[in-house]
């Protein structure tokens, strides 16, 4: 019987997958059209990402449902599709994962604020989240990933949300920017607080991911350790989009330069490591590497 | 109250994000015949000044920084009525139209940096997310605006700010515009690279930048 998650992650460094988006439009999904869509519309290529992720060495993919609350869909004119494109998103990464190896289901920000700063009250965010856990539950995800959220208010309201429709583990990462005084959301929420909350709130794992390249994540986890006893996830960015010579974009923050820092963020207390903006699965299999490495 | 203490009281209402106070100062300065103007350039505007360098060291966040213009434009809707109009024209920046370049519905950083520019004097037109290049041009010209504002947060969808660049051009209108982008992936080369005329990286840079554009910074 597989182990889930939350016991492996205490046995060793689990490896988590790399981006996504990227890796969709490099196979030719166009500007402005919702990723999710392409669940339904283009589903062998979604599942080729995931293989190929997997094939790099991580032992959990993560669903190709970013941008698939309601909330965010709506933008897209796909709001009442939450359920089946979230559904088909966790279906498609379950059918091709190995046995061992896991489904998170990725849920990313609505794009929206809460009141005062927005029109949006925690009622409705909890709704938006709580329709996609049901779908992304239903489609066989392991544990709800809660991701990429600037806003701690709104990352509660998702994990109360995911906890109405499912009694999967929720994990949540949180995207800190670094400033002198330290790690800060967009909100100017901190790292302390952030994972005290959210500890309270009963997840089974905080961390930062997005916006932090891998060296900056290093102080990141460090803090995130001093905050809480949880286990801990670092997802950082492979450093700033850049524009090449050539006119094309690319991040600044080269493969070497990524994994170089992954040994000291697992030793400054990531038990879950993987990629953000700018990786992709040559990124992973060389983490992969790297933890083989450390651990050996 | 005396002016001086007058301009102190607006500068805090302002930091502290207190519209209320902020709406009552600018009706007591109304009433009591002051020179509005003054009254925007030595109360107001330095207090919205000062939130921007508490937000640039990281002391305030995103909601401090929409409070403290949320209770500017609040003010300043109490003032500019008040105003003579050639005062407004001094102290207003102009026209300025932003929005989110076509294929990104991504609108945080436009919002907070179409917010700031309304509290910072210019009138702004907001043509939302996601929005057609031609939208940007046609709205510009229909409004007379001097600056056109380009937001983008993915490395996608950046190059429709170089597109719209080339419309303009295209369309023989290039020199009557500021260009200016922003968004995470932008950056200064980029803006040099394609041609804008301005990149800010954040939204109170933004505003200094657009100052600067129209010859007031």
């Amino acid at each position: 019987m597989t182990l889930p998650l939350l016991a492996l992650v205490k046995t060793r460094t689990v490896l988590l997958d790399g981006a996504m988006g990227t890796e969709l439009m490099a196979r030719g999904l166009a500007q402005g059209t919702a990723p999710e869509a392409w669940n339904v519309e283009r589903p062998d290529v979604v599942k080729e990402i995931h293989r190929e992720y997997f094939a790099a060495g991580a032992d959990v993919v993560s669903t190709n449902s970013f941008g698939g609350s309601a909330l965010k869909l709506a933008g897209h004119g796909l709001g009442d599709r939450t359920y089946e494109l979230n559904l088909a998103a966790a279906r498609l990464a379950r059918e091709i994962a190995p046995a061992g190896r896991y489904v998170a289901g990725s849920m990313g920000p609505t794009g929206k604020f809460l009141k005062p700063q927005g029109e949006f009250t925690e009622e409705d965010f909890a709704a938006a989240y709580a329709e996609q856990a049901r779908g992304l539950a239903d489609g066989g995800a392991d544990v709800l990933l809660i991701e990429t959220q600037y806003d701690l208010r709104e990352a509660l309201t998702a994990v109360r949300g995911a906890r109405s429709a499912s009694s999967l583990p929720v994990f949540v990462t949180m995207t800190f920017n670094s400033f002198p005084r330290g790690f800060f959301t967009l909100m100017g929420d901190t790292v302390v607080r952030s994972a005290a909350e959210l500890e309270k709130e009963g997840v089974g794992a905080v961390g930062a991911n997005c916006t932090l390249n891998s060296e900056q994540m290093v102080g990141c986890v460090r803090a995130l350790r001093e905050a809480t006893a949880l286990p801990i996830i670092a997802q950082a960015n492979a450093g700033q989009p850049v524009i090449g010579p050539d006119g094309r974009v690319g991040y600044s923050q080269g493969l070497e330069d990524y994994v170089r820092f992954v040994p000291e963020i697992v030793r400054s207390g990531a038990g879950f490591v993987g990629g953000c903006c700018g990786t992709n699965p040559a990124f992973i299999r060389a983490m992969a590497r790297k933890l083989r490495e450390e651990s050996s | 109250m005396i002016k001086g203490d007058l301009f102190r009281s607006i500068n805090e209402a302002i930091v502290a994000g207190d519209k209320g106070a902020a709406v009552a100062l600018a009706t007591e300065a109304v009433r009591s015949g002051v020179d509005l103007l003054e009254v925007i350039e030595k109360g107001y505007v330095p207090g919205l000044q000062k939130v921007g360098e508490l937000w640039e060291q990281g002391d305030y966040f995103l909601p401090e920084l929409i409070s403290s213009a949320e209770a500017m434009k609040a003010a300043m809707g109490v003032l500019e009525p008040a105003l003579d109009r050639n005062k407004i024209e001094t102290w207003t920046g102009g026209k300025v139209v932003i929005g989110t370049v076509e294929g990104d519905i991504h609108d945080i950083g436009k919002n907070l940096v179409a917010s700031m520019l309304q509290a910072g004097g210019f009138e702004v037109f907001d043509l939302g997310a996601d929005v057609k290049l031609e939208r940007f041009v046609e709205k510009a010209e229909a409004v007379g605006a001097g600056i056109i504002c380009l937001s983008a947060l993915l490395t996608t969808t950046m190059t429709n700010q170089r597109r719209l660049i080339g419309l303009l051009r295209d369309k023989g209108l290039r020199d009557k515009y500021k260009v200016l982008v922003g968004g995470a992936p932008a950056s200064r080369k980029w803006a040099d690279e394609i041609g804008a005329d301005g990149y800010a990286e954040n939204a109170v840079a933004a505003v200094k930048l657009a100052r600067t554009m129209i010859g007031q910074g």
